[in-house]
């Protein structure tokens, strides 16, 4: 009995070494893997900060509307965020990679969708990247022809522009992601709708007056009241 | 501009007449048609009498006012004649270009029809015909048939408020940057010689889109650039058009766009250490009538420029230094009546803008309708100070702007070179 007891013992020993054994290359690898994707983050993230200082990427991301990147990001420049991104994005891909490699089921699967949910992450990113974009590129369009039209409330449209078409980005990027596309639409219905809404009812009833005041003085106004003496060219 | 950009019918008409010596393109679309008389009239006055061909859309203008059509098939101009008309609309009705735009392209059509004739000198009249007379077309023409003048820009008799962008940013920035003190470089009235108007035409056709010569902005800055001899001519009274003051932010940009694009492109002409000089005139200068003050407002100007420092400084400081912004952000503090805007500090902002366009530190239609508001600035800084001087008065205070432009000259130049090393 007791080497029937002893066979078990050491068998189950033997098995469990045999399945750390067999665990280790994998954890080897998994260090290997975040070693190296590290060294290659660390060695692109210079030239690539390089690059962008060269390029003065800084700033041409605050002409192209970016003046403040405190506001869309906790980076003390874009030159950093950029090169923070890319390189924590190269030690992911070096984790899926040592993942990948301990040819378990699970791990595989893991990584598998992870990368097949890579792409939806770059889409996303490249629809909120563009959408901060256009949605500056806008505001800056309707602040400055809102001034030219003489609108005290230029500003306020500006800033209403920017947030519309950013809320949109976010949401098509949300979609994207595949992350509670349902409710993302049925808000966006619900919210739009409402504003739509409102807007009718302050036009058609409470601020018909009002409205039409302001509209036929904005129009008094553009039409050149008192700047008919002057010729330009 | 190549000569087959001509319309089929006013190739026909050209071919037909094969050479002149004097060609009289009319762009202008208000004021009925030139007619003969005064073409005729025009060229009495010079020594020789050129053969002449006068292209405009309408017919010669008969006594009763109106423009006749051209025969759709006419024959042959008479030889005994020295007088063509050729029926051709320069103004495109293609409303989907800007009018500008439209009108840059009709300049380079009349050249180009020019140098298939060979005429010594062009003629390009762009002013309303009401007020024309023989005397605008004779005293654009002369000093370059008879005196070998290239160039021969407008002096027109104008009121204090008349010509405002123009008196207030063209002129000193063409005295300042080319050193040549032309009262309006843009023209839009012009007499050219060949010599220019074939390097005009040849800058067109070398050059790629963006960097293409726009007649009329570049005409005179080319000549200078070029050493083309320039003079002035008095001509007489010019109807302003009227300019719609809500698109006043489209008008800067379809001139101050060009105006830039040829500082960009005349950047190591204008460097060059040069003094303003004087430039001949020529024709007696005529009187207006003054203009009427107690009609001036300038409220919603100084509201606009006050808006403009309020909810423009972000986009501003895009472009200008903070000791600029600052300045502006002092001004729009100011009550109406002490509101004054110093010529060093509208010049400044102007060659800041023009820097900003050159480097596009923003969308380059951002940049020029962000300056809307400080145009208006200066234009009711101006108003109130010229509203009860006299016309002469009002000239010396343009002179003195002119003046400032020139002092700050050195400021351009040295941003222009270190853009981020020179930023006060």
């Amino acid at each position: 009995m007791w080497d029937k007891a002893e066979q078990a013992l050491t068998e189950s020993t033997s098995r469990l070494l045999s399945q750390v054994a067999s665990f280790l290359p994998g954890i080897v690898a998994l260090i290997v893997a975040l070693f190296i994707s590290a060294l290659a983050a660390w060695v692109i993230a210079l030239g690539l900060r390089r690059s962008l200082t060269g390029i003065h990427f800084d700033e041409r991301a605050k002409h192209w509307g970016f003046a403040s990147p405190a506001e869309w990001s906790g980076s003390k420049s874009p030159t950093l965020l950029v090169t923070r991104v890319v390189s924590w994005m190269i030690i992911l891909f070096g984790f899926f990679v040592g993942i990948a490699s301990f040819d378990a089921t699970l791990t595989s699967q893991l990584a598998q969708s992870a990368f097949a949910y890579l792409p939806n992450v770059l889409i996303a990113l490249a629809v909120l990247l563009a959408g901060n974009i256009i949605a500056r590129f806008l505001a800056r369009s309707v602040l400055i022809g809102g001034v030219n039209m003489n609108l005290q409330y230029a500003r306020l449209l500006a800033v209403g522009v920017k947030w519309l078409v950013n809320v949109v980005a976010v949401a098509m990027a949300l979609e994207q992601l595949k992350i509670g596309a349902s409710i993302v639409n049925l808000a966006f219905g619900i919210l739009f709708g409402g504003i739509v809404l409102a807007l009718a009812l302050a036009v058609g009833l409470g601020s018909k007056e009002l409205v039409s005041r302001s509209l036929e003085a904005e129009a008094a106004k553009s039409a050149g009241n008192g700047m008919e003496p002057f010729r330009h060219l | 501009m190549e000569a087959e950009s001509i319309p089929q019918a006013a190739r026909e008409w050209i071919d037909r007449i094969a050479t002149a010596d004097l060609m009289v393109g009319v762009l202008a679309d208000r004021g009925g048609a030139l007619s003969i008389s005064v073409v005729r009239q025009a060229l009495e006055k010079l020594r020789e009498i050129p053969r002449t061909v006068v292209i405009q859309g309408r017919g010669p203008e008969s006594q009763d006012g109106k423009g006749a059509p051209y025969a759709a098939s006419a024959s042959a101009p008479p030889e005994n004649d020295p007088v063509f008309f050729v029926p051709w609309t320069l103004l495109g009705p293609n409303s989907s270009i800007a009018p500008f735009e439209n009108m840059a392209s009709a300049y380079l059509s009349v050249l180009a029809a020019g140098d298939k004739l060979g005429v010594r000198a062009a003629c390009v009249l762009a002013s309303d015909l009401q007020t024309l007379t023989s005397q605008w077309i004779s005293r654009l023409v002369q000093p370059v048939l008879q005196l070998d003048f290239d160039l021969v820009t407008p002096c027109y008799a104008h009121g204090k408020f008349d010509g405002l962008l123009n008196d207030s940013l063209l002129s000193p920035l063409t005295r300042a940057l080319y050193g040549a003190r032309i009262q309006n470089p843009l023209g839009p009235d012009l007499g050219i010689s060949r010599r220019l108007y074939q390097r005009i035409i040849g800058l067109d056709q070398g050059a790629r889109p963006a960097q293409r010569a726009q007649a009329p902005t570049s005409i005179a800055a080319t000549a200078v650039c070029s050493s083309f001899k320039i003079c002035q001519a008095h001509v007489g009274v010019r109807l302003y058009p009227p300019i719609d003051w809500t698109n006043l932010s489209s008008v800067l940009v379809q001139v101050l766009g060009p105006v830039f694009l040829d500082v960009e492109r005349n950047a190591a002409c204008w460097q060059r250490p040069r003094e303003s000089l004087y430039t001949p005139s020529f024709g007696e200068r005529m009187a207006v009538p003054e203009d009427q003050a107690a009609a001036l407002d300038v409220g919603r100007m100084w509201e606009l420029f006050r808006l403009g420092t309020r909810d423009l400084l972000e986009v501003w400081s895009l472009v200008l230094p903070p000791a600029i912004l600052f300045e502006l952000r002092k001004l729009s503090s100011l009550p109406p009546e002490q509101f004054r805007m110093p010529d060093e500090l509208w010049a400044r902002a102007v060659y800041d803008f023009a820097l900003g366009h050159r480097l596009r530190t923003m969308n380059r239609d951002h940049l020029l309708r962000a300056m809307t508001p400080l145009y208006l600035g200066w234009l009711a800084s101006y108003a109130l100070e010229m509203q009860n001087a006299a016309a002469s008065a009002a000239e010396q205070r343009l002179e003195r702007l002119c003046q400032a432009f020139e002092a700050t000259r050195p400021y351009l130049v040295s941003r222009w070179r270190w853009p981020d090393r020179f930023n006060p």
